[in-house]
C-alpha cells in the first residue's frame, strides 16, 4: 500500500532530530475536538453535531439536512445527493440508489434480493458484488464512501475544522460482514471511525436524554432498506439494551416495490422491464405512498394506464411486511426477558414509520400509542452526534455521563463435524464480549484444524452466514481427542469479531481479525484508496497534497536552519552539498502540483539529512550529559 | 479462573441469594469505569485493556445474575472443577423431565398458546423451587452431591424454557 499522504515514520524521526535545536518551529495547530454523527441511511442520510450544548443535524447549503443516499457516476466527476437521485430513471446504470442493501453482501444475496436493481453487476476479487458503472466498476463500498465524504464536508465546512472522528450508525441487525463493510467505506472517506453504533441505540439516547426517560423502551426502526427493533433499560444515563432483532433486509423500499408489482400486475406491463421503466415505476410508487399517509387515496398512472389506489389496497398489500416486523418484536421481547407490560415507551424511528398502518400495528402490538415527538428521520442521527461528542472527550453540559451497553444482534459459532454450526456467543449477549471454548481433533496424528466462523440461529450451517475460515496448523500429532483446542472469540464495541485459536498442549497460535468472506480483500481496499487520491478534483486529493507541499516545506525549514547552525561542525563539504542539492530539487518541486514527486523527494531529502540528524542528536546528548546546553557548546 | 473471584468484583460475598437490583446497580457503576468508550481517546494499550476489562466484567455479570450459573460458579469455588458434561444419576428427575417434554410436543402439536403460558408458568414455579433448595444446602460440604444433583436440575430445566422459546417461535409463525 503506497504512503497515501501520511509520511513515513523515518521522516518523522528524522524532523525531530534536525529540529532540536529549533523547538516550536512546527507548532501543531490547536484542534478543536470536533466529531459528528452519521445516519448513513439506505434512503436518505444525515450528518449531526453537538453545538453549544445542543445536538443538531447540519444543513447543506440550500439549508436542506437530509442528503438522498444516491450516487450518479459521471466520466470524471461524481454526483451525490438529490440531484444524483433525480438522474435515477435517465442513467440508470450509473446511478446508484439503496447501495447500503448492498454492503457486506455476496452476489448470491443480491441476486435473492429480487431482480429489481438494475445494476450490471460484475465480480471482484473479493466475493463483493461490483457495479459497472462509467468510472468502471464501483464496490458498495466506494458508492457508500462517496456518501461519506459528501457529508464529511458539509461538516468541514459549517464546523468550521478537521473532524477528530465521526460515529456512524449501523442497523443492529447488521451482520459481522455488513458493519465491516461500513467501516471500510469510512476509511475510504477519509473519516476516523470513533465507533459504529447501532441505529436504535442512538434513537434511544436522543429521546432518552430528550425525556429524561427512564424505564423500559421499545424502539421500533423501519428505515428504508432495514428494520430493527431493540428493548432498552434507561437508567440514570446508562442505555442497556436488553434485545434486538429485526431484518436487514426489510423496509420502506419494500413497500414501493409491492406498490409496483401491483401496477405492473394491474397494468398488464410484462414484469421484464428495462433498468429505466423500473425506475420510473418505482418513483411512482413511492409518490403514491407518501401521498396515502395523509391521502385516503393516491392516483397512478403509467403511459396510457391510469389507476387509483386506496389506503386500504395499500396496507393490503403491505400486510405480510408489517407482520413480519411484528414478529421480530415479539421475538425481542421475549428475548429481553421483560414483560409486554413493562414497556414504557415506544418510539418510531425511520422515515417508514410514518405509514399509518405501521403505527396503528405496532401501538396495538404494545397496548400504548406510538411516540413520534423526534423526528423520526433526525432522531438516529441526532443520537450519534451526542455520542461522539462524548467519545471525542468534550464534556456534557449538564455533566451527566454517557453509557451505553450494546449487545451482538445474531449468534457467533463455529462449525463443528456433520454441518453443524455450534454456538460459542449467543444473541442478545451484552460486548465487549471474549468466551472460549474448547474443541479437539478427531483423527490420529492431525496436525491442522480448520476453523470455520459463523453467524446466525440455524443449526445447519448452510443455513448460517460463514464469516471466515482460517486453519491452525502445527498441532503436535497426536492420537484422536487429545489434542485440546482452545478457539477465543472476542467481540469488540463495534461489534465487530476477531477470534484466534490455541492449541494447549503446544501453545501453537493461530488467530485472525475476522475479514468477512463478503468484505473487500486487502489489494481491493488498496487500489481503492490509491484510487481516491488519484480522482482528479477530489477534495481529498487536493488536502493530500496541502499537507505534502507543507510537510517539505517544513522539512526544508528545518533542514537550513540545522545547516546554518550545524553544518560547519558536523558535515564535511561534500555531504553538505549532497544536501543542499536534494534541498534546492525539492524547493523547484515545491510549487508544482504533483504531490507523490513531492513526497518522493521530501523521503529522499530526509533519508540524506538522516546521518546529520543523528550526529545533531549524538551532540546534544553529549552537552546534557555534560551538564550544559546547545547553546554553550555553540559558543 | 484465574481472575478474582466475580463476587469480589461486585464487593459481594459469595452468596447464593443476591439481591438482583443491587448487583445490577453495582455493574452499570462498574460499566461506567472500565467500558471501552471511556476510553476512545487514549492509547492503544490503554483500549485493549478496556476491552479486556469490560468483557470480564460482562462476563462475570452474566454468571452472577443467572441462577444455575451462580450455582455451578459456587461450587466450583468450593470444591473440585465440575465437567460441564456428565451422566447424571437422577432417574426420577428425569422421568420427569421426559414427561414435560411429551407434553409440550402435545401443546406445539395442538398450537395451544394458552396451554404454553400455563406451562412456563409452571416451569417458572418449578425453577424458584429448584433455587430454594439450592440455596439451603450449597454451602454444606456434607450435602455437596445434593448440591450438585439440584445444579444441574437448574441446567435442565433452563433447557426447557430454551425449548418453550423456540416452541414459541414457531407457533408465532
Amino acid at each position: 500500500m503506497g504512503c497515501l499522504g501520511s509520511l513515513p515514520d523515518d521522516f518523522k524521526k528524522t524532523m525531530a532530530l534536525l529540529q532540536i535545536a529549533e523547538p516550536g518551529q512546527s507548532p501543531q495547530p490547536h484542534q478543536r475536538r470536533l466529531a459528528v454523527g452519521i445516519d448513513l441511511g439506505t434512503t436518505n442520510s444525515l450528518v449531526a453535531a453537538v453545538r453549544s450544548g445542543l445536538a443538531e443535524p447540519l444543513a447543506d447549503d440550500d439549508g436542506k439536512v437530509i442528503l438522498p443516499s444516491a450516487v450518479r457516476y459521471h466520466a470524471t466527476s461524481i454526483e451525490v445527493g438529490e440531484s444524483a437521485k433525480s438522474a435515477a430513471a435517465t442513467d440508470p446504470f450509473n446511478t446508484v440508489l439503496s447501495v447500503k442493501r448492498l454492503m457486506g453482501r455476496g452476489i448470491a444475496d443480491v441476486h435473492q434480493l429480487g431482480e429489481q436493481l438494475p445494476y450490471r453487476f460484475v465480480a471482484g476479487e473479493s466475493h463483493m458484488p461490483f457495479i459497472e458503472t462509467v468510472q468502471g466498476a464501483k464496490s458498495p463500498v466506494e458508492v457508500s464512501a462517496e456518501i461519506l465524504k459528501a457529508l464529511r464536508l458539509r461538516a468541514e465546512q459549517t464546523l468550521g475544522g478537521e473532524l477528530v472522528g465521526a460515529v456512524i450508525t449501523v442497523p443492529a441487525y447488521f451482520d459481522d460482514a455488513q458493519r465491516q463493510a461500513t467501516k471500510d467505506a469510512a476509511r475510504l472517506a477519509g473519516l476516523t471511525v470513533l465507533r459504529l453504533l447501532n441505529e436504535p441505540t442512538a434513537a434511544a439516547v436522543a429521546y432518552g436524554l430528550d425525556q429524561k426517560a427512564e424505564g423500559v423502551v421499545a424502539i421500533y426502526d423501519l428505515g428504508g432498506g432495514t428494520f430493527d427493533i431493540s428493548i432498552l433499560r434507561l437508567t440514570g444515563g446508562v442505555f442497556e439494551v436488553l434485545a434486538t432483532g429485526g431484518d436487514s433486509a426489510l423496509g420502506g423500499d419494500d413497500f414501493d416495490h409491492a406498490i409496483a408489482d401491483w401496477i405492473i400486475q394491474q397494468a398488464g406491463i410484462s414484469s421484464d422491464l428495462d433498468p429505466a421503466t423500473q425506475r420510473s415505476l418505482l418513483q411512482a410508487a413511492c409518490a403514491a405512498k407518501e401521498a396515502l399517509t395523509e391521502a385516503d387515496t393516491a392516483e397512478l398512472s403509467h403511459g396510457d394506464w391510469r389507476a387509483v389506489l386506496s389506503r386500504e389496497q395499500f396496507e393490503a398489500l403491505i400486510e405480510p411486511m408489517v407482520a413480519r416486523s411484528l414478529k421480530a418484536c415479539r421475538r425481542a421481547v421475549r428475548d429481553s426477558g421483560v414483560e409486554l407490560e413493562e414497556v414504557s415507551a415506544v418510539v418510531m424511528v425511520g422515515g417508514s414509520t410514518r405509514v399509518p398502518r405501521v403505527r396503528e400495528a405496532v401501538g396495538e402490538l404494545f397496548g400504548r400509542a406510538p411516540l413520534t415527538n423526534i423526528d423520526p428521520d433526525q432522531v438516529v442521527a441526532i443520537g450519534a452526534a451526542i455520542q461522539a461528542d462524548a467519545l471525542a472527550g468534550n464534556q456534557r453540559d449538564d455533566g451527566e455521563e454517557l453509557l451505553l451497553l450494546d449487545v451482538i444482534p445474531l449468534s457467533l459459532g463455529l462449525e463443528t463435524m456433520g454441518g453443524l454450526m455450534e454456538k460459542v456467543i449467543p444473541r442478545n449477549t451484552t460486548i465487549p464480549v471474549a468466551r472460549a471454548q474448547e474443541f479437539t481433533t478427531y483423527k490420529d496424528g492431525q496436525t491442522a484444524m480448520m476453523i470455520h466462523v459463523l453467524q446466525g440461529e440455524r443449526e445447519l450451517i448452510a443455513d448460517c452466514r460463514s464469516l471466515a475460515r482460517f486453519e491452525l496448523r502445527g498441532i503436535p500429532p497426536m492420537v484422536a481427542g487429545a489434542a485440546k483446542i482452545r478457539v477465543t472469540f472476542q467481540v469488540d464495541a463495534d461489534g465487530l469479531l476477531s477470534v484466534a485459536a490455541r492449541e494447549l498442549s503446544s501453545g501453537i497460535e493461530s488467530s485472525i481479525q475476522v475479514k468477512p468472506s463478503y468484505g473487500l480483500t486487502d489489494g481491493e481496499i488498496a487500489r481503492m484508496l490509491q484510487d481516491s487520491f488519484q480522482n482528479a478534483g477530489d477534495d481529498k486529493a487536493a488536502r493530500v497534497l496541502r499537507e505534502q507541499q507543507v510537510d517539505a516545506q517544513r522539512l526544508i525549514e528545518a533542514v537550513e536552519g540545522a545547516l546554518e547552525v550545524d553544518g560547519e561542525r558536523l558535515l564535511d563539504a561534500e555531504e553538505r552539498e549532497v544536501i543542499e542539492l536534494q534541498v534546492q530539487e525539492l524547493r523547484e518541486l515545491l510549487a508544482g502540483g504533483d504531490g507523490l514527486a513531492i513526497e518522493r523527494q521530501t523521503k529522499r531529502l530526509s533519508q540524506v539529512t538522516d546521518a546529520f540528524a543523528a550526529r545533531r542528536l549524538d551532540s546534544t546528548v553529549k552537552a546534557a550529559l555534560a551538564g550544559r546546553n546547545l547553546n554553550e557548546i555553540e559558543e | 479462573m484465574g481472575n478474582p473471584c466475580h463476587f469480589a468484583l461486585f464487593d459481594l460475598q459469595p452468596s447464593f441469594r443476591l439481591d438482583l437490583d443491587q448487583l445490577a446497580a453495582r455493574y452499570r457503576e462498574l460499566a461506567r469505569q472500565v467500558h471501552p468508550d471511556r476510553f476512545a481517546d487514549a492509547g492503544e494499550r490503554e483500549q485493549r485493556l478496556a476491552l479486556e476489562r469490560s468483557a470480564c466484567l460482562n462476563e462475570a455479570y452474566q454468571i452472577l445474575k443467572t441462577p444455575s450459573q451462580r450455582a455451578r460458579y459456587l461450587l466450583a469455588m468450593r470444591g473440585p472443577e465440575l465437567p460441564l458434561e456428565v451422566t447424571v444419576q437422577d432417574p426420577d428427575f428425569l422421568l420427569q423431565q421426559m414427561q414435560l417434554r411429551e407434553e409440550l410436543e402435545e401443546l406445539q402439536d395442538d398450537a395451544d398458546l394458552a396451554g404454553v403460558a400455563a406451562f412456563k408458568r409452571r416451569l417458572k414455579t418449578a425453577q424458584e423451587a429448584l433455587n430454594e433448595r439450592f440455596a439451603a444446602c450449597w454451602d454444606d460440604d456434607a450435602r455437596r452431591e445434593e448440591a450438585e444433583r439440584l445444579m444441574r436440575r437448574m441446567q435442565f430445566l433452563d433447557k426447557l424454557s430454551h425449548e418453550v422459546r423456540q416452541l414459541e417461535e414457531r407457533l408465532d409463525d
